[in-house]
């Protein structure tokens, strides 16, 4: 058990620090269709030239071959460089942390070779296409058809909750190619090129006034076989080292950006006027103590990420743990923004954007998605239970 | 960086929790056996040099043992007596026990009195540590957790023994306490849900008590990641260690009364019951919670610690 970094890791941290100084974006992220691509796509091919794309991930790929450590530290140095939009509120989110993480596992080295180098270098977007009207938290029932036809899969159905659709270049897509297998054994995990001619996709508005959402239709969508990450029908095994990643280490900027909000969020209410209409809102017992309250449990979320790191260190793939932490994250990230709206008053009237300086009422609905997507917290307890306390599974 | 515990530092947590089992049953006082165990094992110098008498580890390692009694949930004067061996380190090794006090309105508020050679008293102003007889006559009370011996008594008008800050290291380790508490609390709910049977499966297979559980598992996790971040902050002497420490105390206290509050009801009528140990874990949880500064003034002093390392 120690705090220390290593002299490397210092270095890294202030080449990050200096670099950031020099290359962050000031301007406002836009918040939809091609231009929000294009800001997304030009900050990771910058993050690519200055050598902060994949930074855990292996060199031969195109990344950087160093450790979740080094990753957090530059994740922490972003949030301190009072950057104007939030790291995961990106279009590039799915390729960085759950696509290409997967394929880092289970592809084999012709996709891994076209690909990874690919997502680093902001060429291309990836979107995932897990979710389906009739299989949310049930997921391995899901029933879009994949039915073989020579070395193409033709895919019929429907996905849903597809976030950034309509400008993803490529998704990671669950299809039933065994429809006489037990639910868990008939899936497969497949690269749709969303090109692909029979795809038809209807954007999702959500509360949070964001468009990026989506449904997709696949209409006979012929997919090679060449596609399949993982081996036939063995799609749910590779879907779940996806999920695992993500409720891994994929929120570790999110959780970090954590650290700089409930700061600000003190600073607010010492500034702003409380319910009294008199005194500081800090002043309110009430709004001391669950400020007090949060500050202290980021501090935790910060203890649980390390320990996480440290866990993921000794063992090839992140645990089921990893749940614990995604749970604790998403609940309290939510608390946060609650308590903002207590606190900013009148402002609480008026809608922001999702990201930004000062802004509250945007993130606090975009919160919501946070205790649902990627498994909604009802999943995480399921997951928590059973597997991380061997409880009987769910019937 | 690394927050799991060293090959060593598992040797350490298996040793105690060797000594803690065999010496220790939950709802009895404590047994001189396993006070002259920790004596003997130096467990109330675990953290004081080598130079002054004691081990020579760190507050880390006295982290892990704390987190082990508050599992344990034994009762006794070892919060007291390890910080007093700080204070007088030629403390360490006479066997003696030391109560705590806390000033009350014009009183002090004593536990773990009877029995005890020692008094420290903290507040605000900073810790003293008496002779027992210098506290005058203890008038005891009823007590919420009856294993702690409360009592009030006079201030002591005495020159102290020995003075000094314990404000750090008393969040680090009752912090710790805690944390034992939630995690040991969230333990015997697992434990039981896999055992009890209701309408023909184990009750852990309802999500109604499954998530339960798992909320206990997070909030267990939180508190001892957040206890072993502070210990060694607080171990380093980082500019943020009392920030992390009051956090650690903080979370840990919510941890602790929340998972032994829900361990009751993942009982039912068992555990409302005098026999089971589940109240046990909740009265000590509730007394740890407010001491030495825990509870609403520390919540509110946490804001204006600083937190950068």
């Amino acid at each position: 058990m120690n705090l220390d970094f290593t002299a490397d890791e210092e270095q890294f941290r202030d080449r990050a620090r200096t670099w950031l100084r020099d290359h962050l974006p000031t301007e406002q992220r836009p918040p939809d269709g091609q231009p929000m691509r294009e800001f997304d796509v030009a900050w990771q091919q910058t993050l690519y030239e200055g050598g902060w794309a994949g930074i855990n991930w292996p060199v031969e790929f195109g990344g950087r071959g160093l450790t979740d450590i080094e990753q957090m530290i530059w994740y922490s140095e972003f949030a301190n460089a009072d950057p104007a939009f939030t790291l995961n509120n990106s279009c590039t989110f799915v390729g960085n942390n759950h696509g290409g993480p997967t394929l880092i596992t289970c592809g084999d080295d012709t996709q891994k070779q076209y690909h990874l180098p690919r997502i680093l270098r902001g060429e291309v977007i990836w979107c995932q296409g897990f979710s389906e009207p009739g299989a949310g938290s049930d997921l391995a029932s899901l029933s879009t058809k994949g039915v073989i036809d020579g070395d193409e899969i033709v895919v019929t159905g429907q996905k849903i909750w597809t976030s950034y659709a309509e400008v993803a270049d490529f998704q990671e897509l669950l299809v039933r190619t065994d429809p006489t297998a037990p639910k868990h054994k008939g899936i497969s995990w497949v690269i749709c090129d969303m090109a692909t001619p029979g795809i038809d996709i209807r954007p999702i508005r959500t509360m949070a006034h964001t468009n990026d959402f989506a449904e997709v239709f696949y209409d006979e969508v012929r997919i090679p076989l060449t596609n399949v990450v993982g081996d036939l029908h063995d799609g749910w095994r590779v879907a779940m080292s996806t999920l695992s990643f993500e409720r891994g280490t994929a929120f570790m900027a999110d959780q970090i950006e954590l650290v700089a909000t409930i700061e600000e969020l003190i600073v607010e209410a010492r500034q702003r006027t409380g319910r009294d209409g008199k005194r500081p809102a800090i002043a309110d017992d009430d709004i001391a103590l669950r400020l007090a309250t949060a500050r202290a449990e980021i501090a935790a979320l910060g203890a649980m990420t390390i320990a996480g790191i440290s866990r993921n260190r000794r063992t090839a793939m992140p645990g089921p743990e990893g749940s614990m932490i995604r749970l604790f994250h998403g609940e309290l990230h939510q608390r946060v923004y609650q308590l903002a709206l207590d606190i900013i008053g009148d402002d609480a009237f008026r809608l922001t954007p999702i990201d930004g300086d000062g802004v509250w009422t945007g993130p606090y609905l975009q919160s919501f998605a946070y205790t649902i997507g990627g498994g909604t917290t009802d999943i995480q307890r399921n997951i928590v239970g059973e597997r991380v306390l061997g409880l009987p599974r769910v019937k | 960086m690394d927050l799991l515990p060293t090959p060593e530092q598992d040797e350490i947590i298996g040793s105690i929790r060797a000594v803690l089992a065999g010496r220790h049953t939950i709802g009895e006082p404590l047994s001189d056996g396993l006070w002259s165990s920790a004596v003997e094992q130096g467990w109330f110098g675990l953290s004081v040099a080598e130079a002054d008498g004691g081990v020579g580890y760190s507050i880390v390692e006295e982290g892990l043992l704390f987190a082990e009694i508050g599992a344990s949930c034994v009762p006794g004067p070892f919060l007291a007596t390890a910080l007093a061996a700080h204070l007088a380190p030629r403390l360490i090794h006479d066997g003696g026990r030391t109560a705590l006090a806390e000033p009350e309105g014009d009183h002090l508020r004593v536990i773990d009195g009877p029995g005890a050679d020692r008094v420290l008293v903290v507040g605000s102003g900073g810790a003293e540590l008496f002779d027992i007889a210098d506290l005058g006559e203890l008038t005891p009370e009823p007590a919420l957790d009856e294993l702690v011996g409360l009592a009030v008594a006079p201030r002591p008008t005495a020159r102290p023994i020995a003075t000094g800050d314990v404000t750090l290291r008393a969040h680090v380790l009752l912090g710790a306490l805690l944390a034992g508490i939630a995690r040991a609390t969230g333990e015997q709910s697992v434990e039981y849900a896999k055992d009890r049977e209701q309408f023909g499966q184990p009750i852990g297979g309802f999500q109604a008590v499954k998530h339960r559980c798992a909320d206990q598992a997070v909030r267990s996790d939180a508190a001892m990641n957040q206890v072993r971040f502070a210990s060694l902050a607080a171990r380093d002497g980082r500019d943020d260690s009392l920030f992390q420490a009051t956090a650690a105390h903080l979370v840990a206290a919510n941890a602790a009364i929340a998972n032994a509050q829900w361990n009751i009801q993942n009982h039912g009528g068992i555990g409302f019951t005098w026999e089971h140990t589940a109240h046990r874990y909740l009265t000590r949880a509730r007394i740890w919670a407010q001491l030495c500064g825990g509870g609403y003034g520390a919540a509110t002093q946490l804001l204006s610690l600083p937190t950068s390392g």
